[in-house]
């Protein structure tokens, strides 16, 4: 019975021009959110080799120059020496050998590779650069490109596939299913199909099933064509288990629409008013909502605009460099092994250099803590009243599965911040020992690879929201299907 | 057989039904006759479970309608005073969609013999019923009423705006089925349809049926005076 009740609605589907137009709609706002997440991640990807292939070139360059003048030490006799302020532009030694002008010139763009879903959700990761350059300089240099204002603001601004999942999707599904049942009241259908031995749930089921297999198949076939079109690392395992629980989120974010859309008709009056209660309902919890919790992160644990931290490591840089001489007295104090001697120190700029930005550094960095830990309560308040909108939830889960939480970026910005004091130490510690680079030394600078996070972790975080969606559901569900056991076709 | 055993209806203080006890043997029409608000389309929604009696019981061929709803609904067929179909669809996939509903399935030869014995011209088979005229659509609904080789009718007002041509029709098909067994219950305000096709007549009046005649004890002249005797509240002395 059911599979007759599915066909005749897929029938009459197919005769509505309307759901057509609707369903190419959705067709075509999937293939643009493909293209657009698409073309954001690949700008990434080729921002981070450009840059990465600029600065390789800039130490190839100097590394180039340490070879030359090696040869020419070699050739000549003579001592392998480290090129200081001292020498002038031309003579001497070139400054490839100074680990202080190689540490602090070029940068080390580390990046966070992106996951195969990536350009299915590009959630904050546009915002929140995926490469970094890790040089000498503070770590608010470092970070300096990443946008850290709003970020637990979940309506994100890219026209990604997940923007269409989970601000589009709904309307789709709330479009076909808002008149279910009231359509066939005011055409007067209603009754004479449950003259048939059929019962109103099982007409209810049949119909919703028709519509979800018709849109999730839109969704999911479209989504799949997506992933083979701009996702990547389709070899591997991570990829195809992440789209598997990407396709779960949905299904139990349209579920959700679904259920909605019956407890509506089965407590509704007309099409018309259910239509209206419908997109109300959508709104409210796809919008208002989530902007509240945003507002309501932001407002309990407000962090220093970037503007503050700006102007406080400038105000570090001025009191540094009013008292120069001081820090790098406190410098030299924090590092006596390296302590010159002589007037050395004082003619020594990139020691100065190295010494102000330690103490822009102690400045900064309790305000630049201050900030990151109110960033993680804020995203941490999100995550708890990530129940009160199924929007909010999807969001969240569909960031995580393609690798652009907020948690995975701060799992890469630990990372990094290890690797900058490894970069600092290594180039820092030659520099003060004056160790003249070789062109084999080269091959010795500290290295970056990102560690990705166990799976478990990402599932930890994922199973709340997912849990959290289909614990909604059933609560929505529940009621009509109870009321459906004793709905009455012809009420008074 | 349709059954109603002390079948109550009350909707919060209004008693929509008043204890009726109904019997409608195979082979039987039984025409209620009634003003608006008499209690006829509510008899007729009780023995299609669309409602839930407050008490008593209806029954089709022995089963309680509301303990096995869907039981019951395969042995009837339900034509109502408008017959709504999907517009989009044409005559014969209507009546094929509802056949299946119904649990049967035929050729397509036999779908238009269903449509062919309701009279509707075979010119409209193919048709989308959204253009469709009243009495083609109601038609159509006695079609998928046969298909579904029904033991009993339910009819609320089916030739309620019918041409007196396509009434006739519609009461000479009641009467074949009549003759193949069928139980029909007819809610209807069409006195001279009663008599001409019913075999019995209950005259209904604020939930209550008043009085029960059989179709060849009276005249036309009769029922309409008992009828409107009872609509004045005066007929005591014509109950049987």
């Amino acid at each position: 019975m059911l599979k007759l009740i599915i066909s005749h609605e897929a029938r009459q589907i197919a005769r509505t021009g309307a759901l057509w137009a609707i369903l190419a709609l959705l067709v075509g706002a999937i293939v643009f959110a493909a293209w657009s997440g698409g073309r954001s991640i690949n700008r990434q990807v080729e921002g981070a080799q450009a840059a990465e292939t600029f600065e390789d070139g800039l130490r190839n360059h100097m590394r180039k120059e340490t070879e030359d003048y090696e040869a020419k030490v070699i050739a000549e006799g003579g001592e392998y020496q480290f090129a200081s302020v001292r020498h002038s532009p031309g003579s001497g030694p070139p400054q490839g050998t100074n680990a202080g002008a190689v540490g602090a010139e070029t940068s080390k763009y580390v990046t966070l590779p992106p996951t195969g879903l990536a350009a299915l959700s590009v959630g904050q990761s546009d915002i929140q650069l995926n490469y970094l350059p890790v040089s000498m300089a503070t770590t608010l240099d470092v970070t300096k490109n990443l946008e850290l204002e709003n970020p637990v603001n979940l309506a994100t601004g890219s026209f990604d596939i997940a923007f269409v999942v989970i601000f589009l999707l709904p309307i789709f599904i709330l479009a076909m299913s808002y008149d279910l049942l009231s359509s066939e009241k005011e055409r007067g259908t209603l009754a004479m199909i449950l003259a048939h031995p059929i019962s109103i749930r099982e007409l209810m089921a049949s119909k919703i099933i028709s519509r979800a297999a018709v849109l999730l198949t839109v969704v999911l076939g479209f989504g799949i064509i997506a992933l083979l079109t701009v996702g990547t690392g389709l070899d591997t395992a991570d990829t195809w288990v992440r789209f598997g629980l990407w396709m779960i989120a949905t299904l139990l974010y349209s579920m959700f629409w679904f259920a909605l859309a019956v407890l509506v008709n089965v407590y509704g009056k007309n099409s018309a008013s259910n239509g209206t209660v419908l997109a109300g309902i959508w709104l409210i919890l796809v919008v208002i909502v989530p902007q509240l919790v945003s507002m309501l992160a932001t407002t309990i644990y407000p962090a220093p605009s970037r503007m503050e931290l700006t102007i406080a490591a400038r105000e570090a840089q001025t009191e540094a460099e009013k008292n120069f001489m001081a820090k790098l007295d406190e410098y030299y104090y924090d590092h006596l092994e390296f302590v010159p001697e002589g007037d050395e120190k004082a003619m020594d700029f990139l020691t100065l250099a190295q010494a102000n930005n330690n103490s822009i550094e102690k400045a900064v960095r309790p305000l630049y803590d201050n900030f990151q830990a109110q960033l993680n309560k804020q995203e941490e308040l999100v995550q708890r009243f990530q129940y009160v909108s199924p929007a909010i939830m999807m969001q969240l889960a569909l960031n995580e599965v393609s690798g652009t939480s907020a948690n995975r970026y701060e799992h890469f910005l630990n990372q990094v911040y290890v690797f900058h004091d490894d970069w600092k130490e290594y180039f820092g510690t030659k520099f003060l020992q004056r160790y003249p680079l070789k062109p084999a030394d080269y091959e010795d600078f500290p290295a970056f690879s990102y560690e990705e996070e166990p799976f478990t972790a990402v599932m930890a975080r994922l199973m709340p929201s997912l849990l959290g969606m289909l614990i909604l559901f059933l609560s929505v569900v529940l009621v009509p299907f109870l009321a459906l056991r004793n709905y009455q076709v012809a009420a008074r | 057989m349709l059954e109603a055993i002390q079948l109550k209806k009350t909707y919060g203080d209004y008693d929509a039904l008043k204890g009726l006890d109904l019997k409608v043997e195979p082979g039987d029409i039984y025409c209620l006759l009634g003003a608006n608000g008499a209690g006829k389309t509510t008899t007729i929604n009780l023995f299609l479970n669309f409602i839930n009696p407050t008490s008593g019981t209806a029954k089709v061929c022995g089963i309680d309608v509301t303990a096995q709803p869907l039981e019951t609904k395969k042995l009837l067929a339900y034509i109502p005073e408008q017959v709504m179909l999907y517009g989009n669809l044409t005559a014969l996939e209507n009546l094929r969609y509802f056949a299946r509903l119904g649990g049967h399935d035929y050729t397509q030869a036999e779908y238009q013999a269903f449509l062919e014995r309701c009279g509707l011209q075979s010119g409209a088979y193919a048709q989308r019923v959204r253009q469709f005229s009243k009495g083609m659509r109601q038609k159509v609904g006695v079609a998928i009423a046969l298909a579904k080789q029904a033991k009993a009718l339910l009819l609320d007002e089916p030739t309620s705006g019918l041409d007196p041509k396509a009434s006739n029709e519609f009461s000479e098909l009641l009467i074949q089925l009549k003759g193949e067994g069928a139980s029909i219950l007819m809610a209807t305000h069409d006195l001279f349809r009663a008599k001409q096709t019913g075999t019995r007549i209950g005259i209904m009046r604020e939930g209550r049926m008043m009085q029960e005649l059989g179709t060849e004890d009276v005249s036309h002249a009769d029922i309409e005076r008992i009828y409107l005797e009872h609509m004045h509240g005066d007929a005591g002395r014509y109950a049987a």
